[in-house]
C-alpha cells in the first residue's frame, strides 16, 4: 500500500517550472530520497508535501487521505530541516513537546514522551538547554526528537545533515538509518549528497530541473541508468563520457584509439551514428579488455586506492581507479575495461540498452 | 581588564569619557544645589538655602500631582497603542504585496514631520468648527465633538496625534527585526500542528520579543519627555487638563520664574523616569544573555 502518492504534481513561479508533473509513489515504512543538485525542486517538492508551499496543480495523497488542499497542520506529517529550525525561546524539552502541546495533550504524557525521546537521541541531559547553547549536531537530534514525539504517518527530512561538519555527517546519517530500521516509518528525505542518499535510501528519485529523471534502488540507479546525467550524478567520481562512432554494422564501437564490442546491445545502432561511451572509474582496472592510453596528469592517493586524472590521445580528460600501483606525473599508462560494463548514450543523453 | 591600560585606543577614548563624566557630573550637582535653594527671577539675588523645601512642596502640590498622574496616563496609553497597533499592522504586513516599497516609504513620513507640523495638522483636524474630524462624524452621522477644547478629551485628542505619528516608528523597527528572524521555525510550527495564531503567539513573537522590548523602551522614554505635541496643539490647556509634568516644569521655569522649583520638578521627573524604566528592563530582559 502506498503511503504517499505525489501524482502529477507541477508548480512554476512566474514563468520559471520549479516542479513539471512530478509523480511518485512512496510504499509504506519505506525510506524514499529525493536526490538532485540544488535548484532542481526537491525542497520545493518537500515543502509541498508538507503543506508549506502550495502546488499549481496535481494531488497529493497520504495515507488514504487526499492533503492537496489540507493546511501543514492537518496533514500529520513531521519535518526536519536544514536549519534545525528550533524554537529559540523554547527549552530542548519545551521544543519537544511544543507538537504535543499543540494536539492538546496533557503535561504528564507529554513529559513521559519527551523523556523517552530523549532518551532514544542520547539528549536528555541537555532537557533544559536553550537551543543556542548546543551545537550543531545536538541542534539536529533536538529536530528529530521533535518530529520523533507524536509519531507522524510520514517524517519529511529536508537536507537535515548539510549544515554539519563531515565527521558528525556519517555518525548521524548512521543513526537515522538506525532509527528508520527500528521505527519503519515512511521516510521521504532531500539531500543533494548522493552519498547520503545510496546509503540511506531504499528508493532514489533522480530530479533535475524540476523533472523526474529517473526513480529506481540505490544499485539500479547506479547499474542501469536511464540517461547520462543519472548516470554523472551517481557515483565517485563520476563517469566518464567519451565520444564514439558505430562502425561495422552496428556491432562494433570506435572511441578514439579502442574498439569497443556492442553485440550484447539489444538496439542496433546504423553505422556512422555519434553516441557518447560512458565508463566509470571503478570499471577502467581491468586485468583484461579494451585497452586506452592514459598520459597521466594527477594521481590522488586515498590509501587503499588512487584515481588518476589524465588525458586520451583524442584529448579528452578521463578519471580512472587505480589499485595496484601509483603512476606519475607525465607517465603513460594502461587502462583496460570490459565493454558489458560500459554504458552507451545517444547524443541527447538517452541510454541505449 | 589588564589589557585596558596597555591599550592605545584609551588616548582616544579615556578623554571623552573624563569630558563627558565631568559635564554630565557637574551639570547635575549644579542643578540639585539650586533645586535646594529658592532661585526665582522674580527676587532675583535674594535666593537662600532651603533644604529639600522645593520637594516637600511638590508632593504637596496637587498640581504637580495631577501633571504625574497625566505624565503615567499619556506614557502608558502611547507606548501599549502604539506597541500593539504597530504590531498588528507589522503581522498584517507580513506578506509580499506589490505596494510594499511604496507603503515603507509613506510610513516614513510621520516620523520625518517635524512636530510642529504634526501638531499644527492635527489641530486643523480637530477644529471643532472646521476640522476635518468633526465632518466625518458628521457624515456617520455622530453628533459634533470638541476635541481639543474638552478637559476630558483634551489628552485622548493629543494622544491621537501622537499615536500617529510615533506608530510608524514601531512598524518599522518591529518589521525589520521579523525580516532578520529565520522562517524556518514559523514552518516548524505549522507543521507541528500550530494554528496561525499559535505560531504568531508560541514562536513569532517570543522571537520578537527583544526588539519590541527595545522600541517599548524608546517610546516609553520619548513619551514621558513629549512636549512639542502638547505646546502646539492644547499649552497644557484646558483647564490643565492636558499638563503633563514635563510641561509643568516648563511652565514652572519660564512662566513663574521659579527656577528652583522647576529644577526639583526636573531631577523628580528624572528619578521617577528612571526607576520606572529600569523596572520595565529588568520585567523585559529578565536573564542576562537572554536571546
Amino acid at each position: 500500500m502506498a503511503n504517499l502518492s505525489i501524482r502529477s504534481v507541477s508548480k512554476s513561479y512566474g514563468a520559471v517550472s520549479v516542479l513539471d508533473d512530478v509523480s511518485v509513489e512512496v510504499e509504506e515504512g519505506s525510506f524514499v530520497v529525493l536526490l538532485g543538485p540544488s535548484g532542481c525542486g526537491k525542497s520545493t517538492l518537500l515543502h509541498a508535501i508538507a503543506g508549506l508551499n502550495p502546488i499549481d496543480s496535481g494531488t497529493i495523497v497520504i495515507g488514504d487521505r487526499n492533503v492537496t488542499n489540507l493546511p501543514a497542520r492537518e496533514r500529520d506529517v513531521a519535518m526536519v530541516f536544514q536549519s534545525y529550525a528550533l524554537y529559540p525561546t523554547m527549552s530542548v524539552a519545551e521544543n519537544i513537546a511544543f507538537p504535543l502541546k499543540m494536539r492538546g495533550l496533557d503535561r504528564k504524557t507529554s513529559d513521559e514522551k519527551v523523556v523517552a525521546v530523549a532518551k532514544l537521541l542520547q539528549i536528555e541531559p541537555l532537557l533544559g538547554r536553550k537551543p543556542r547553547e548546543l551545537s550543531g549536531g545536538q541542534r539536529q537530534r533536538v529536530a528529530i526528537g521533535r518530529a520523533l514525539v507524536r509519531d507522524p504517518r510520514l517524517f519529511l527530512f529536508d537536507e537535515p545533515l548539510s549544515n554539519l561538519d563531515a565527521a558528525l555527517r556519517t555518525e548521524l546519517r548512521a543513526e537515522i538509518k538506525r532509527l528508520h530500521q527500528s521505527i519503519r516509518r515512511t521516510m521521504v528525505y532531500v539531500t543533494h549528497d548522493q552519498t547520503e542518499a545510496l546509503t540511506l535510501a531504499d528508493k532514489i528519485v533522480v530530479l533535475k530541473a524540476g523533472r523526474i529523471e529517473q526513480i529506481g534502488t540505490p544499485l539500479s540507479l547506479y547499474d542501469d541508468p536511464d540517461n547520462a546525467f543519472v548516470a554523472g550524478f551517481i557515483g565517485t567520481p563520476r563517469m566518464n563520457f567519451l565520444r564514439a562512432t558505430v562502425a561495422d554494422g552496428g556491432k562494433t564501437l570506435h572511441a578514439g584509439e579502442a574498439s569497443v564490442d556492442i553485440s550484447h546491445l539489444a538496439t542496433r545502432l546504423e553505422a556512422g551514428r555519434n553516441v557518447m561511451l560512458g565508463i566509470r572509474p571503478e570499471h577502467l582496472d581491468e586485468k583484461q579488455g579494451v585497452t586506452l592510453s592514459l598520459a597521466v596528469d594527477v594521481t590522488e592517493r586515498l590509501g587503499s586506492t588512487s584515481y588518476v586524472h589524465g588525458m586520451l590521445p583524442s584529448g579528452e580528460t578521463v578519471v580512472a581507479e587505480r589499485r595496484e600501483d601509483q603512476p606519475r606525473f607525465g607517465e603513460t599508462i594502461t587502462l583496460r575495461f570490459l565493454p558489458a560494463r560500459t554504458r552507451i548514450f545517444d547524443a541527447q543523453g538517452m541510454r541505449i540498452r | 581588564m589588564a589589557t585596558a591600560a596597555s591599550d592605545p585606543t584609551r588616548h582616544f577614548f579615556q578623554p571623552i569619557i573624563v569630558c563627558l563624566t565631568v559635564a554630565s557630573v557637574a551639570l547635575t550637582l549644579f542643578v540639585i544645589w539650586i533645586s535646594l535653594h529658592d532661585l526665582s527671577l522674580m527676587r532675583a539675588g535674594r535666593e537662600k538655602f532651603v533644604g529639600l523645601d522645593n520637594y516637600l512642596r511638590f508632593f504637596g502640590d496637587p498640581r504637580a500631582m495631577a501633571a504625574l498622574w497625566r505624565t503615567v496616563l499619556f506614557t502608558t496609553l502611547a507606548t501599549v497603542v502604539e506597541i500593539a497597533l504597530g504590531l498588528a499592522v507589522v503581522l498584517f504586513l507580513d506578506r509580499d504585496f506589490a505596494m510594499k516599497r511604496l507603503v515603507r516609504t509613506l510610513l516614513l513620513v510621520p516620523i520625518i514631520m517635524t512636530p510642529v507640523v504634526v501638531g499644527l495638522t492635527w489641530r486643523f483636524l480637530f477644529d471643532p468648527a472646521t476640522g476635518m474630524a468633526n465632518y466625518l462624524l458628521s457624515l456617520a452621522g455622530l453628533s459634533q465633538v470638541d476635541w481639543l477644547g474638552s478637559p476630558q478629551l483634551a489628552l485622548y485628542s493629543v494622544l491621537i496625534a501622537d499615536i500617529w505619528q510615533w506608530t510608524p516608528f514601531v512598524i518599522l523597527l518591529v518589521m525589520a527585526a521579523l525580516e532578520s528572524a529565520p522562517t524556518d521555525p514559523l514552518n516548524a510550527a505549522r507543521v507541528d500542528g500550530a494554528r496561525e495564531w499559535q505560531v504568531a503567539w508560541y514562536v513569532l513573537l517570543p522571537m520578537l520579543r527583544r526588539a519590541l522590548a527595545i522600541v517599548a523602551l524608546i517610546r516609553a522614554i520619548d513619551s514621558i519627555k513629549a512636549f512639542d505635541l502638547f505646546y502646539i496643539m492644547t499649552r497644557g490647556g484646558p483647564a490643565l487638563s492636558t499638563e503633563t509634568l514635563n510641561y509643568y516644569g516648563y511652565i514652572a521655569a519660564f512662566t513663574n520664574f521659579d527656577i528652583s522649583y522647576a529644577l526639583a520638578i526636573a531631577i523628580i521627573l528624572t528619578i521617577f523616569t528612571n526607576v520606572a524604566l529600569l523596572t520595565m528592563y529588568s520585567v523585559l530582559f529578565p536573564k542576562s544573555g537572554e536571546r
